[in-house]
């Protein structure tokens, strides 16, 4: 074996407690990335998984942008293009079923939660599909009431050709008659209801709409389909787009918010690993100095000395990677089966096993071991510099390592002044560099601090502790290196800022959104969809239901939210139709711009309020015109207000009145109602009456608006419970850290603790002098730590603020008080092994330590 | 031509008010097979001679020429093959790598010069068993005595076959019994295998066994003794010699 | 004095002619080289130990080579023997010859007392690599004594070449105070010095 590797297994072998704790920093590293890694990308199969079936077995699916319906005629213009063979229109609709909608049976699992209605023009699309039918027959051109399913749809339903499968519509449930089987369905994605044109029209109200054209290119070569496909989108215009998914999901923008949260932590977390390897590397070359000399002496080049450390980096870089990534997996199952329940209650999704992509395990192994090597560098790097007599030579590397930290200060202090430089700027990526800065800034500073604040601590224990003496040789021992102990403070720094951190986000969130949904869902009930931030799945009512709830007695308003996808700059949004007239009785937005008046404009010709994600990603504000993707074309929308709501307060949506998404969008459908009583109505008599009315509509859930915001509360503490359970995965390499530099400290002075026994400390004292020690270790890194994490809290909100999420900034009191119970906590912990492990030493044998 | 060949050294440690003068003008010439001694008072600046010698520093003003090398126009790189090829080192302290055994310490120079390490390691052993340590091959440092781990180092300065064996304090961590064992050995190493020894000592009886001692004082040489040869001591086997100590001490 | 005493140690063992004596003297002092004894001192020994009615004539051998007397202990000489044995044997480190050849040096211009510590220093390396030498050439299994013998001398030697390293380091100091002078000599008897046999 090459000798690098011998001599770096070798060692490694000969610390067996270090080399396990360094590596399962890296262990955790990796565990957050990778394990955050699989998590998103089993949201997005998730959700995408039913929507690309659509792309199959067709040359080309034509759609709009915005995935919104568009005239049948369109399937006729395609079909006239030169080159294209056949075509046919669709309208397919996913259908959010409710909870035990098909087994009325609580105890069971449900069959399916979503269904995808597809509407087929029947000879065009047997013209382009072979349908199998296995019992029974495919359905006929112009047939109504009828349907056809899998098999594997229907089995679980125990229904068979002839029986009947009831659906929530727009008009009410719908009964459809199934006629045929197909086989069971192979593909991933919802199971699909197969209607004729004509009957889905009826069902989701959408008169002459399809939302697809199917077609099939005479031509098999690459060039003549591309001159195809560019005849197509010439002849329908760039609202529309060739190929199944794009960008047009709502949810890519919400995934981009959670991608950008979880590569944060796992930055954070690596960022952490990164700290312990360099802390233990750089110890390591302190206490290998004359190994190195003597290496150096016999003719060890730089370059060999430089590998030796950086094997050692490499192996417990590959075995903490390998550990991180089967550990990540686990997080990945575990995390999923938590925020499960979330996704389900809100959106109606559920999601499957973590998702392991090659690239992604490539991905994390290599920024795993990455942060290794790069950690173990500097120190190598130091080491391969040191000459063999400075090696031999104790004293003459120290003054090296001082001056380095001397100028490590500097740059420390500039970068925490670019810091703050960037907070003012209100550029979000600038503030995003600023974060990064500020934490690395504080780790640079911080050595310069360890004297004046250990001293600190060591007089408010002096004080507690009088007499012993115990912790003027604590702090003695720690200002000796200091260096060192700001590193491991550096460690304890950054789980306490991730804890603060978090903690402010926590607790400005939760306090930012309680106070916006009490706005925007005060209304006395509310109708709730299945999903609540997916619009686009559910299948709303028509007018008929708002009429008979406002037949109910003693209800005094009743105010719809209706729905249409659309994109703006390229970005997809989500447009709400409100009535401008009741939509302010039942909810309301918070304005950024403009006033409660926006409502009242919304009915003067085409104008629009923004939510403030959609004004800052569109950049348009107050009177500025923004351009909306409609079925028709494109139109342009004045603003007259930026303000969200709660429901929408991720996703970047735009408020227009409900006559223009009638207009423009051919959108006519409730999604979301709101019902106020009037002030002395009878309650129950008054819910019994709009359960009544409702009864077509099972898609609808009634609730009571207090007891939504509560369940909406309960929800986010969940969350934010896994949230906590994250942080605290990110607080533990950084009591490992301290753990490491404690044991180290006591090997290193064992002879030092042999004299104090001889001179008559007792045991006790011995403990006492390690627990003061990690004490005022811990209380250092807490310190700086809440300072960091207070600051990048609030920097993380003024972020989201910027995103344009409604969000206060609260002081997390509780945070800060639970940073610094942990900050103890940790201290004492620390302290256990090592302290053991020195008041344990035999005084004889201590002194002949070498 | 001489081994070594030093001229005129000079070392000054640190700059202005606070500069320590090291050595202030040394001259010195070694011959192949050659055992010398460099004594003094401590702070004389034998220590560092040596270093200079070894190509461990760079002397502030003056030459050092190893075997028609001049060591100051070196670059690091070259310098550090000089020390491997060249020179076998000796230290008083921390000689041994704790986490290899006595067969793969003894091999490491060869091994850090890319011999391939069974070649590497049937050499070390070998050597390990001209001076004695057949029976030790395996053990790590800790599972050997001072003197046996010295004898090691001896080993390992051996197995490059350099010209040149530089000891710092050799001894000096070592009891009397096993400091004489290796200044027989080196005496050895000076006889039977040909190889130019300096060490620094502080102790008159290991002295004793060079061929010739330079006195160094406030870094110059201030006297210099060629100890003649009595009886037969040529090719006296230190190993004998080492068996004879023992029984002596039993 | 030691060769006196020796004589009758080695009388004790048995009776035995004057050649004897020396040859056995030698062998057990460390050979001739170390300590040579001349015939005539045995022979004056001898004679003032018959003198003193230590050792007595006890016959002739002769094995048609020249006479020899044979000499061997009477009970005074064993009670002397035994006395020997019982008490210490004083040591002479106080009588240095090289220690006045540095004093002297010290006020004599011709003479630098560096070079004569130097010289000196020379010497006793050269010494201590004749003894080491000789030692290492010995056989621990039939010469133990006499190992141990070179050890003694080893240490003495490594003890003068420290010593030497301290004057050394002394020497201006020393330079700098007023050699020891003859102290007026007191009237009346001289006081018997203290510890020193002649």
């Amino acid at each position: 074996m090459n000798i690098q590797l011998t001599l770096a297994a070798r060692y490694l072998r000969g610390r067996k407690l270090r080399t396990v704790l360094t590596t399962l920093a890296i262990f955790f590293g990796v565990l957050v990335v990778f394990g955050m890694n699989t998590l998103l990308p089993a949201f997005v199969n998730a959700f995408t998984s039913n929507i690309l079936a659509v792309a199959d077995q067709v040359d080309a699916a034509i759609t709009l942008k915005t995935s919104d319906a568009f005239n049948v005629a369109v399937a006729d213009r395609v079909a006239a293009i030169d080159g294209v063979q056949a075509v046919s229109g669709v309208l397919e609709r996913s259908v959010n079923l409710p909870a035990d909608y098909l087994d009325h049976d609580p105890a069971l699992p449900d069959p399916a939660t979503v269904l995808t209605l597809v509407g087929l023009d029947v000879p065009q699309a047997t013209a382009l599909h072979i349908y199998n039918v296995t019992a029974g027959r495919f359905l006929e051109d112009g047939e109504t009431g009828v349907a056809v399913i899998s098999e594997s749809l229907a089995e679980p339903l125990g229904l068979g050709v002839g029986d009947k499968l009831t659906l929530p519509t727009t008009s009410g449930e719908t009964a459809l008659t199934i006629i045929g089987l197909l086989p069971p369905r192979a593909q991933l994605g919802d199971e699909e209801v197969l209607v004729t044109l004509g009957q889905a029209q009826t069902m989701l109200a959408m008169p002459g709409l399809i939302n697809t054209v199917e077609a099939n290119f005479g031509a098999v070569n690459d060039e003549e389909r591309a001159r195809i496909e560019t005849a197509i989108l010439d002849e329908l215009g760039d609202t529309f787009q060739l190929g199944g998914l794009s960008s047009n999901s709502e949810l890519l923008a919400n995934f981009k918010v959670a991608q950008a949260i979880f590569t944060v932590l796992g930055i954070l977390a690596l960022l952490m690993g990164g700290f312990i390897i360099f802390n233990t590397f750089r110890t390591v070359v302190v206490e290998r100095r004359r190994d190195i000399g003597m290496l150096r002496a016999l003719g060890a080049s730089r370059r060999t000395i430089l590998g030796t450390f950086l094997a050692e980096g490499l192996i417990q870089g590959v075995i903490g990677t390998a550990l991180g990534l089967l550990g990540g997996y686990a997080l990945g199952v575990l995390g999923i089966s938590t925020l499960n329940t979330f996704m389900r209650n809100m959106m109606n999704v559920e999601i499957g096993r973590p998702t392991v992509s090659p690239g992604l395990v490539i991905g994390s192994a290599a920024v795993g071991i990455g942060v290794t090597l790069l950690a173990g560098l500097l120190p190598a790097i130091n080491a391969g510099r040191l000459t063999p007599l400075e090696a031999l030579r104790p004293a003459v590397g120290t003054l090296s390592l001082r001056r380095l930290a001397g100028v490590g200060f500097w740059a420390g202090v500039v970068m925490i002044a670019l810091a703050v430089a960037a907070l003012v700027s209100r550029q979000l990526t600038l503030i995003g560099l600023g974060a990064a800065l500020f934490v690395v800034g504080l780790i640079l500073v911080a050595p310069a601090l360890v004297n004046p604040v250990a001293r600190f601590f060591s007089g408010l224990l002096a004080a507690i502790f009088a007499r012993s003496g115990t912790a003027q040789l604590a702090q003695g021992n720690l200002t000796r290196q200091p260096s060192r102990t700001a590193i491991t403070a550096s460690t304890v720094l950054i789980g306490m800022a991730i804890l603060i951190m978090a903690a402010s986000m926590f607790t400005s969130v939760t306090a930012g959104f309680g106070q916006v949904m009490r706005r925007s869902l005060g209304s006395d009930y509310i109708l709730v969809p299945p999903s609540i931030a997916l619009w686009g799945r559910n299948v709303g009512a028509g007018a008929e239901l708002a009429d008979s709830l406002r037949a109910v007695d003693g209800v005094a308003v009743v105010s719809s939210l209706r729905f249409a996808p659309s994109e703006t700059n390229g970005t997809a949004v989500a447009l709400l139709g409100i009535d401008p007239a009741t939509y302010p009785q039942v909810s309301g937005l918070t304005f950024s711009q403009g006033d409660e008046s926006a409502y009242d404009a919304l009915n003067e010709g085409r104008t629009i309020i923004l939510n403030p994600v959609t004004s800052a990603n569109a950049g348009a504000d107050l009177g500025d015109d923004v351009t909306l993707v409609t079925p028709n074309g494109t139109q342009t929308y004045r603003v007259v207000g930026v303000g969200g709501d709660y429901l929408n307060a991720k996703l970047a949506t735009v408020y227009v009145s409900q006559a223009n998404i009638a207009a423009d969008f051919n959108r006519t459908e409730d999604v979301l109602l709101q019902v106020n009583l009037v002030p002395d109505a009878d309650r129950e008599a008054a819910e019994a009456g709009l359960q009544a009315a409702m009864r077509n509509f099972p898609q609808f859930r009634l609730i009571s608006g207090q007891e939504y915001i509560d369940q909406n509360l309960a929800i986010f503490d969940s969350v934010f419970q896994a949230l906590y359970v994250l942080v605290l995965f990110l607080a533990i390499p950084s009591l490992i850290a301290m753990v490491n530099t404690l044991a180290i400290g006591i090997i290193e002075r064992t002879r030092e603790i042999g004299m104090l026994r001889a001179v008559g400390s007792t045991r006790r004292q011995i403990s006492a002098i390690v627990l003061a020690e990690a004490l005022i270790l811990s209380a250092l890194g807490t310190i700086f730590g809440v300072v960091a994490g207070l600051y990048l809290g609030y920097m993380g909100i003024l972020a989201m603020k910027a995103f344009g999420y409604p969000m206060e900034y609260v002081f997390p009191t509780m945070g800060v008080a639970l940073a610094l119970g942990a900050g103890v906590l940790f201290g004492v912990l620390a302290a256990i092994i090592p302290a053991r492990q020195a008041s344990r030493l035999e005084v004889v044998q201590a002194l002949r330590y070498e | 031509m001489s081994l070594i060949s030093a001229v005129n050294l000079k070392k000054v440690y640190g700059s202005g008010d606070t500069a320590v003068t090291a050595l202030n003008g040394v001259s010195l010439q070694v011959e192949p097979g050659e055992f010398v001694a460099i004594m003094g008072p401590s702070g004389c600046g034998k220590s560092t001679l040596l270093h200079l010698l070894g190509g461990l520093d760079r002397p502030t003003s003056g030459t050092v020429m190893i075997d028609g090398h001049n060591l100051s126009d070196l670059p690091d790189n070259k310098l550090t093959e000089i020390r491997r090829r060249r020179i076998g080192f000796i230290f008083q302290f921390f000689n041994l790598i704790p986490v290899l055994n006595a067969v793969e310490n003894t091999a490491l120079p060869i091994t850090l010069d890319g011999v391939r390490p069974g070649d590497a390691k049937t050499r070390a052993a070998e050597w390990l068993r001209k001076i004695g340590l057949g029976d030790r091959l395996d053990h790590r440092p800790d599972q050997l005595s001072g003197g046996q781990q010295q004898r090691v180092a001896v080993a390992r300065a051996l197995v490059a076959d350099p010209a040149l064996i530089l000891a710092d304090e050799p001894t000096g961590n070592l009891d009397t019994h096993a400091s004489e064992e290796i200044a027989a050995l080196l005496r050895q190493v000076a006889n039977d295998w040909g190889r130019a020894v300096v060490i620094v000592t502080h102790d008159p009886r290991i002295a004793a066994y060079a061929d010739r001692i330079i006195f160094l004082k406030d870094g110059a040489v201030v006297d210099q003794t060629v100890l003649e040869p009595r009886g037969s001591q040529n090719g006296q086997n230190a190993e004998m010699v080492a068996g004879k100590i023992q029984a002596i001490g039993d | 004095m030691s060769v006196r005493n020796a004589i009758l140690g080695l009388l004790a063992d048995r009776p035995r002619h004057g050649y004897e004596l020396r040859a056995a003297f030698e062998a057990i002092a460390g050979g001739e080289a170390l300590w040579a004894l001349k015939p005539a001192q045995v022979y004056t020994t001898l004679a003032r130990l018959e003198e003193g009615g230590l050792v007595t004539q006890d016959g002739v051998d002769q094995d048609g080579g020249p006479e020899k007397h044979i000499y061997s202990l009477t009970p005074a000489g064993q009670a002397e023997l035994a006395e020997w044995f019982a008490s210490g044997v004083p040591t002479e480190h106080q009588r240095d010859e090289f220690f006045i050849k540095l004093m002297l040096s010290l006020g004599n211009d011709n003479a630098n007392p560096y070079r004569v510590i130097q010289a000196q220093r020379n010497r006793l390396y050269q010494e201590l690599h004749d003894a080491t030498t000789h030692r290492n050439q010995a056989d621990p299994r039939v010469e133990l004594a006499q190992i141990f013998l070179l050890d003694k001398s080893i240490m003495h030697l490594e003890a003068d070449v420290r010593w030497l390293d301290l004057i050394e380091a002394r020497l201006d100091d020393i330079r700098r105070q007023p050699l020891p002078r003859p102290q007026p000599r007191p009237r009346g008897r001289p006081r018997k010095k203290l510890g020193i046999e002649s």
